[in-house]
């Protein structure tokens, strides 16, 4: 058999075309100088990293996270903005940095789908070992979470997935920021601009100008978000700004005159369809049979008693006495709930179709990312000197 | 009226419009100081690229003219948008960015006419601020004289092109190089022209030349990375055509380090085996052939070092090992002893000979040739001509490269063909024209 190292042997050999290394051998190449450099580089420092940030993150939204809208919002967003620091960070720099060496080893013979392959499944690997610390810190600190999930049987499962996802997403976007510019300078001017597009077009926090709907669509951060709450169940909490809002008002005094039409108005039938405390009230014998709400119904419907009807009062009461003339339970389920009710966002639902919609949709992003880094990188050659 | 003073001079109000027409007529006396036609200081946009060619920056003439029009064409936009809608949003950063490229393209310009009119640079804020006055003042003034007029910068006296292909070696290298160009903004650049020669096996060769001479240039052309108007023959095989068969016989070493500096030295040897060789060389065969090499370049001790932690001179060694494993029958290095003293300098050089007399073509770009000159057979002389291209000055054994140029070494050689500006002797068309003739008979 023919040396496969002999030069001259090799030449003649042209004719029937000799076989090197494939895709497949060279991912395994790429993957073990990646995992090495895991060891000997610096890489291996975002793991310490991540442990810091989810307990920062843990302390911050701990005692509302699923457990008012308020909350869970701010909690959703707040994952998955370190969902995408992380990832963002993880690999921002991979490629950019070691531009040359790629260049020169894409000419011996490499194939750039199998480096990027590598760099796929060694950041799979980074991302996957993120998500399990942040979950891993959250129970360290017993952050409340519930207890049972909504696709898996454990709520941390189906966090955890989606928390990778964004993570993984997120890298993929900057592996391929990474393979779009040449220099780690460039990169890390880049950057930023990636990150605030992630934050505002998250479309959660800040509201947005309908044109830039389709700009949310291209928001990972937006799939995140989306999936988090839905998962965390954001329809069905109670909101408790306004609730919050009129407790802090509680001395304020609300004056002014009122008159007894206005005043029977608030305890009439229909008033008494709508709330169980004037039901009660209006069901309260006064005398016999005769209940309080036919006393009322009579003086709101007598003619005769048109022009005292008509007669104003002056009127003086807080806010805290109206609380208490409900009940304050009463009045802050009535208020948490009902205000609840308006704030309901259809792309929280918490339906497995919503949050594996928003599961394929962050992989689906991963590997056109991943594409797109490998058509860029096939004209590495053309790079200029 | 509005659409077409806005189109042409970028602004509707009547002063800025009469300062534009200022700048326009103070560039009729500035542009015939610089030989290039007055009626051009008339036509917006294409007035901003012959200001540039005055200043011999011409690219950035071209940059400006089409960001000129982009600018006023953005502003025209803008007007008939309505504040508040998307198009207004995007527009008007986006014409801001615009217009801070324009003035930094600007400024090279104004800088690159300061060293052409040799006056000091505080000139480039009258330029900017109030164009007509420097145009005015050193367009009439007998004072300001511009040292190269735009035809002076385009006068073709470089040497003639000889056009002469030499045959085919069945075995070696054979280079039949016409040009390689470069486009950027549509201008055209020759970065080489007209390259002929026959490099036997076994010889190991050096590439010498000035800085910008298109040394780098013609390795890359050789070895197929940048391909040029040339037909480039390794061994009988194309080396354009058959790119993908031959690319690992040649080995390319270039000028940095390209390692990773975190993975260690048996392995980063070990993946540039497996991805170098072809598959028929089993695992065994691989780490026999890596423990060989480790030893032929002395880098057995510090086989499981990292990269990170090599000396100057072992890194140079491991880059040109990580090629030399493929067996490749022809091999360029880049400037494979820079940053190495004399003696590792030596020391590689000698190495670098004991692969030539194995039967494969060395071809090495160095600075410093005097100290080994002795382990070369040839030399490979490039010299930039009048026009700034890359030209074929010699290419020969050494003893008749000093006889061609005559000269003792080769660092003298250099000197002769170098310009005057860089320090040299500026013969570089007259060497090119001479080997020209000596190839013709």
């Amino acid at each position: 058999m023919a040396d496969p190292r002999n030069s001259k042997e090799r030449t003649k050999s042209f004719r029937r075309k000799l076989r090197y290394r494939g895709r497949f051998a060279q991912v395994l190449i790429y993957l073990g100088k990646l995992l090495r450099m895991f060891i000997y580089q610096s890489d291996w420092k975002v793991f310490p990293m991540s442990a810091l940030i989810a307990g920062l993150l843990a302390y911050v939204i701990r005692g509302d996270f699923a457990i008012t809208m308020e909350g869970t919002l701010k909690g959703s967003f707040a994952l998955a903005c370190v969902c995408i620091w992380n990832g963002c960070f993880n690999s921002i720099q991979v490629i950019c940095r070691e531009r040359e060496i790629i260049k020169r080893e894409h000419r011996a013979g490499m194939h750039i789908s199998s480096y990027v392959a590598a760099h796929m499944i060694y950041q799979a690997l980074i991302c996957l070992g993120q998500t399990v610390l942040m979950l891993y810190v959250f129970s360290l600190v017993k952050l409340e979470l519930p207890a049972g999930g909504f696709i898996t049987r454990w709520f941390r499962l189906d966090l955890g997935i989606t928390l990778f996802l964004v993570t993984y997403a997120a890298d993929m976007l900057a592996l391929l920021v990474s393979a779009i510019v040449h220099n780690t300078t460039s990169a890390m001017t880049v950057m930023p601009f990636l990150l605030i597009f992630q934050l505002v077009f998250s479309g959660g926090i800040f509201s947005l100008p309908s044109w830039s709907a389709p700009l949310t669509k291209i928001a990972v951060s937006g799939y995140g978000l989306n999936c988090i709450c839905a998962q965390a169940g954001y329809n069905e909490l109670p909101m408790v700004a306004g609730w919050n809002t009129l407790k802090s008002m509680r001395k304020t005094r609300i004056g002014g005159e009122i008159s007894l039409d206005q005043l029977l108005d608030y305890v009439s039938e229909e008033a008494g369809d709508r709330s169980e405390l004037i039901a009660d009230l209006r069901s309260t014998k006064v005398e016999g049979d005769l209940t309080v709400g036919e006393v009322i119904d009579f003086v709101a419907q007598d003619p005769n008693l048109e022009e005292q009807r008509q007669k104003k009062y002056a009127a003086s009461v807080t806010v805290g006495e109206l609380i208490n003339l409900f009940g304050e339970e009463q009045a802050k389920q009535a208020i948490t709930q009902s205000s609840g009710q308006a704030s309901i966002r259809s792309r929280y639902e918490r339906s497995v179709e919503n949050i594996v919609d928003c599961w394929i949709t962050l992989g689906v992003y991963a590997l056109l990312y991943a594409f797109i880094a490998v058509l860029f990188l096939e004209f590495i050659d053309k790079d200029k000197r | 009226m509005f659409v077409i003073l806005t189109f042409l001079f970028g602004t509707y109000h009547s002063i800025d419009i009469i300062l534009e027409i200022l700048f326009s007529v103070s560039l009729v006396f500035f542009f015939r100081k610089c030989a290039v036609r007055p009626v051009w200081a008339f036509v917006p946009f294409v007035r901003a690229f012959f200001l540039g060619k005055c200043g011999d920056c011409k690219p950035e003439g071209k940059a400006v003219a089409v960001l000129d029009l982009l600018s006023n064409l953005m502003l025209l936009a803008g007007h008939y948008t309505n504040a508040g809608s998307v198009r207004f949003f995007w527009i008007n950063p986006l014409s801001a960015a615009i217009s801070i490229v324009t003035l930094i393209y600007r400024i090279r310009i104004y800088n690159g006419l300061c060293i052409n009119f040799e006056t000091k640079r505080l000139w480039i804020a009258a330029w900017v601020l109030v164009p007509f006055i420097p145009a005015f003042i050193w367009g009439l003034s007998g004072k300001y004289h511009c040292r190269f007029t735009v035809e002076e910068m385009e006068a073709d006296t470089a040497a003639r092109i000889t056009g002469r292909y030499v045959a085919e070696s069945g075995g070696g290298l054979t280079v039949n190089l016409d040009e390689r160009v470069s486009r950027r903004l549509f201008e055209k650049k020759y970065l080489l022209r007209d390259i002929h020669m026959v490099i036997q096996p076994g010889h190991m060769v050096l590439l010498l030349g000035g800085s910008g001479a298109g040394k780098t240039t013609l390795i890359n052309a050789i070895n197929g990375y940048e391909k040029a108007k040339a037909k480039v023959t390794l061994n009988g095989n194309n080396v354009y055509k058959q790119y993908k068969e031959i690319q690992h016989d040649i080995g390319y070493v270039p000028q940095k380090d390209l390692m990773r500096d975190h993975d260690t030295v048996f392995r980063t040897l070990s993946d540039a085996a497996t991805l170098r060789l072809p598959q028929d060389a089993d695992i065994p065969e691989r780490r026999a052939l890596v423990r060989e090499v480790l030893d032929i370049f002395g880098l057995e001790p510090v086989k499981n070092s990292l990269v990170q932690k090599l000396s100057g001179g072992q890194r140079k060694r491991l880059s040109i090992a990580m090629e030399y494993i493929a067996n490749p029958s022809l091999f360029i290095l880049d400037e494979p002893d820079s940053g190495l003293d004399g003696v590792m300098a030596r020391e590689l050089m000698e190495r670098l000979r004991g692969i030539a007399d194995m039967g494969k073509i060395v071809i090495v770009i160095t600075h410093t040739p005097d100290r080994v000159i002795d382990l070369f057979d040839d030399v490979i002389v490039l010299a930039k001509d009048s026009n700034l291209t890359g030209r074929l000055a010699f290419f020969g054994s050494i003893e008749d490269a000093r006889m061609f140029f005559g000269k003792d070494r080769m660092e003298q050689i250099v000197m002769s063909i170098n310009r005057k500006e860089e320090g040299g002797e500026g013969r570089a068309d007259e060497f090119v024209e001479k080997y020209g003739e000596v190839q013709n008979g």
